[in-house]
């Protein structure tokens, strides 16, 4: 990246941080919370393309990852009394790293299409055990909890606002990009593009690649858990539909239509299919079939810009 | 070449714009519009009278769209009834209505946009328990009545139960507090298959207490997963020496059971009853007759005669199945989801002349009318009478026990409301 690009670059991204901070301010409470979910489902997309945008490897089980880490989070809320954010976190964040770390061990072997459905099968064996074990996780009804307070137990905590919260979340989705960037950016991140574009090749050059697949898938799922952990903390509950393979679906539609292999652009993907989501069922109204008209926008995206909204800056956004 | 053809062709491939179809679509276009801001025969009467706003969440696209779609007919039914009556202390109700697409995290987000943006005054809906559950808090956060109108899940109404959430229908425990004795009249040991999920689960413990209180025995229980196919593999495996077979399913999975248990024996072998929702009027069909000889409990059963052969509920009947046949081409009967709508909506409105609510502000009386509230049968309630405890915001109410045989209902036994009270487990906080 030129200095010119830099400052293009941080300018950008300083206006746009800039605006997110005084969205709740100046947004109206509603369209305030939805912008926060807008974070949290863009943080999840975001962690699926360290797979689909930089390692070439399209996953289905991140739904599972999402889900142990809002599961995780539940178990660390319900347990604990009052509320603690931190082990909150800290029990999300384990929670999606063993359940990554076990999918990565077995699916890495396998590559394209075989990857997709074993994660996929994965994830749906998650989504049976927490449906069926009742006692533990809530089954179909799933959990309910206290929001915890900001701060550190002990020290200094006060209840979360609706404007804190966002902050907070945006302050993480910021905190993870400029992370996952940075990691990309790498000499690691180099070899998992590498993986990308030949994967044979890249053996051949002594990389250990499968060790390296693994390290992305459970980068990926430790993020996507991140995503998890902050959706239960903004809901105060816990679902198996969020294990369910669809969420992942949802991420990877997020990423094709945000632009994959950007980072920012799955958040983009997300925005525009929840704000077009929201935006059709008020302009044909909730009885209308609304779904429909986004499903014919998402394919005039792929035929019209098969890169995403982001796309044509995928190659400025790597430099 | 057909009319219709030729029809699609003008329309789509002719490519000619002519005056007299810019006239056309001109003049129909303008009509549609025309009656879209054409008010309501209502809106004149009522004047300048500031309408209650009444929000209703259903699933009306996703799993549970066909379900909600008949949720909806139920509450529209209610209201443009109230409506036509003057009101409700001389104010329209207005329906806000959401899509959750039968997902918790989308319920979640159309209920705060209900309650922030669209600020209605009470909401009447709900038709997943999930969703039901997840919704719970948002209500409670901005203090506004939930009138829950078809979810089941017991803990509604329990241990997540919440000071704002009435529920106008019933629950397991108290369906299995009216059958068991019954059931133990028919057999002494009892066999349960139920569908392997929370809903399941609960309603087999709430039986197996109950049949046990009764004087019977529970001798097995079966857990088939939800939605399973092929039950086969499950069902054969029931063998023994018990009187009965108890089955707790709903929607296919009462097909699937129905069929499945008919075809290896077991109805035959064994006394076969079970959650009415197994032979559901919309499952009937499907069943054919290899569910005659079942028997159920249930609330509401689309039949004319007693208990249901009252005025209040022919005209109920015929309103709801004038409504349905517009929405569903084979004509359904109304079933327990349009009546628990209804219902559930005039609960409210009697619960808002009692307290002369006015809007949010005045929520706290409008919990202290619904609390204890006595619900009389007739035009309002075809169902039969019904008492929402104060105690859990639970209602019971009258149940009935009814054989299906030859695509038909025949009741059996009506279990009088107060025959099916279960001590409240609720603590508000």
């Amino acid at each position: 990246m030129t200095k010119r690009d830099k400052i293009i670059y941080w300018t950008g991204f300083g206006v746009i941080v800039a605006l997110l901070i005084v969205a709740p301010l100046v947004l109206p409470p509603y369209w305030s919370r939805f912008v926060t979910e807008i974070l949290i489902w863009g943080l999840l997309a975001m962690s699926s393309d360290v797979l689909i945008g930089y390692t070439g490897m399209v996953s289905f089980g991140h739904s599972a990852f999402f889900g142990l880490g809002m599961y995780g989070a539940a178990a660390a809320l319900l347990m604990v009394s009052p509320p603690n954010l931190i082990l909150a976190l800290a029990f999300g964040l384990i929670g999606a790293a063993a359940v990554s770390a076990f999918v990565a061990y077995f699916s890495t072997r396998l590559r394209d299409i075989y990857f997709a459905i074993t994660t996929l099968i994965f994830s749906q064996i998650f989504y049976v055990i927490i449906f069926t074990w009742t006692e533990v996780t809530g089954g179909e009804n799933g959990l309910s909890f206290r929001r915890p307070a900001f701060g550190i137990p002990g020290i200094w905590t006060t209840p979360f606002t609706a404007e804190t919260l966002h902050w907070f979340v945006l302050a993480l989705v910021v905190g993870s990009y400029l992370l996952l960037r940075r990691i990309m950016h790498s000499p690691f991140g180099m070899v998992l593009q590498s993986i990308r574009e030949n994967e044979p090749r890249t053996r051949a050059i002594g990389y250990p690649v499968e060790r390296y697949k693994i390290v992305a898938v459970m980068l990926s799922g430790l993020f996507a858990g991140l995503a998890g952990v902050l959706y239960a903390v903004q809901n105060r509950f816990a679902a198996p539909d969020f294990v369910f393979f669809l969420i992942s679906g949802e991420a990877v539609i997020f990423n094709v239509m945000g632009g994959i292999g950007t980072l920012v652009g799955p958040i983009v993907g997300a925005a525009t299919f929840l704000l077009l989501r929201e935006g059709l069922g008020r302009l044909f109204g909730e009885q209308f079939p609304y779904l429909i008209p986004l499903g014919f926008i998402f394919i005039a995206i792929i035929i019209f810009l098969p890169q995403g909204l982001l796309g044509f800056m995928r190659r400025w956004l790597n430099k | 070449m057909t009319d219709d053809t030729r029809d699609h062709e003008g329309f789509w491939h002719r490519g000619k714009v002519t005056r007299r179809s810019v006239i056309g679509y001109g003049v129909s276009a303008g009509a549609l519009g025309a009656a879209m801001l054409v008010p309501a025969p209502w809106q004149a009467a009522f004047g300048q009278a500031k309408p209650y706003k009444i929000g209703s969440l259903q699933p009306l696209s996703g799993a549970g769209a066909a379900g909600g779609k008949t949720a909806l007919v139920g509450l529209q039914m209610a209201v443009d009834r109230i409506n036509k009556a003057g009101g409700i202390n001389g104010r329209p109700v207005e329906i806000v209505v959401a899509d959750d697409e039968s997902k918790p995290d989308v319920g979640r987000r159309k209920t705060e946009k209900l309650l922030v943006e669209d600020k209605v005054d009470a909401h009447v809906g709900g038709f997943l328990s999930n969703i039901c559950l997840a919704c719970m808090p948002v209500f409670e956060e901005n203090k506004v009545v939930n009138m829950i109108s078809v979810c089941l899940d017991t803990t509604l109404t329990t241990t997540k139960c919440n000071k704002y959430s009435f529920r106008v229908h019933d629950y397991a425990p108290s369906q299995a507090v009216a059958f068991a004795p019954e059931l133990v009249k028919m057999g002494k040991k009892w066999h349960i298959a139920y569908a392997d999920y929370s809903w399941g689960q609960s309603t087999k413990d709430a039986y197996a207490d109950e049949i046990k209180k009764a004087g019977g025995e529970i001798v097995g229980t079966t857990g088939i997963p939800l939605g399973t196919a092929d039950m086969t593999s499950f069902l054969s495996k029931i063998s023994g020496n018990f009187d009965g077979l108890f089955g707790i399913f709903f929607g296919k999975d009462g097909v699937t059971i129905g069929n499945q248990a008919f075809d290896l024996g077991l109805t035959k072998k064994y006394k076969w009853a079970g959650d009415g929702a197994i032979a559901e009027s919309t499952n009937l069909p499907a069943l054919g007759s290899k569910i005659d000889g079942f028997i159920g409990i249930n609330r509401y059963i689309p039949v004319l005669d007693p208990p249901f052969n009252t005025p209040s509920h022919k005209k109920f009947f015929d309103d709801a199945k004038a409504r349905l046949s517009k929405i569903d081409s084979s004509n359904p009967d109304p079933d327990r989801y349009v009546q628990a709508n209804y219902e559930a909506m005039n609960a409210l409105k009697i619960g808002m002349e009692k307290s002369k609510f006015r809007g949010r502000e005045d929520t706290d009386k409008l919990i202290g009318a619904l609390e204890g509230l006595e619900m009389k049968e007739g035009d309002d309630f075809p169902q039969g009478d019904k008492t929402l405890r104060k105690e859990d915001h639970q209602a019971f109410l009258r149940q009935v026990i009814a054989e299906v045989r030859g695509g038909k209902y025949k009741v059996l036994k009506v279990i009088d409301k107060d025959k099916t009270v279960f001590p409240p487990a609720c603590k508000f906080t």
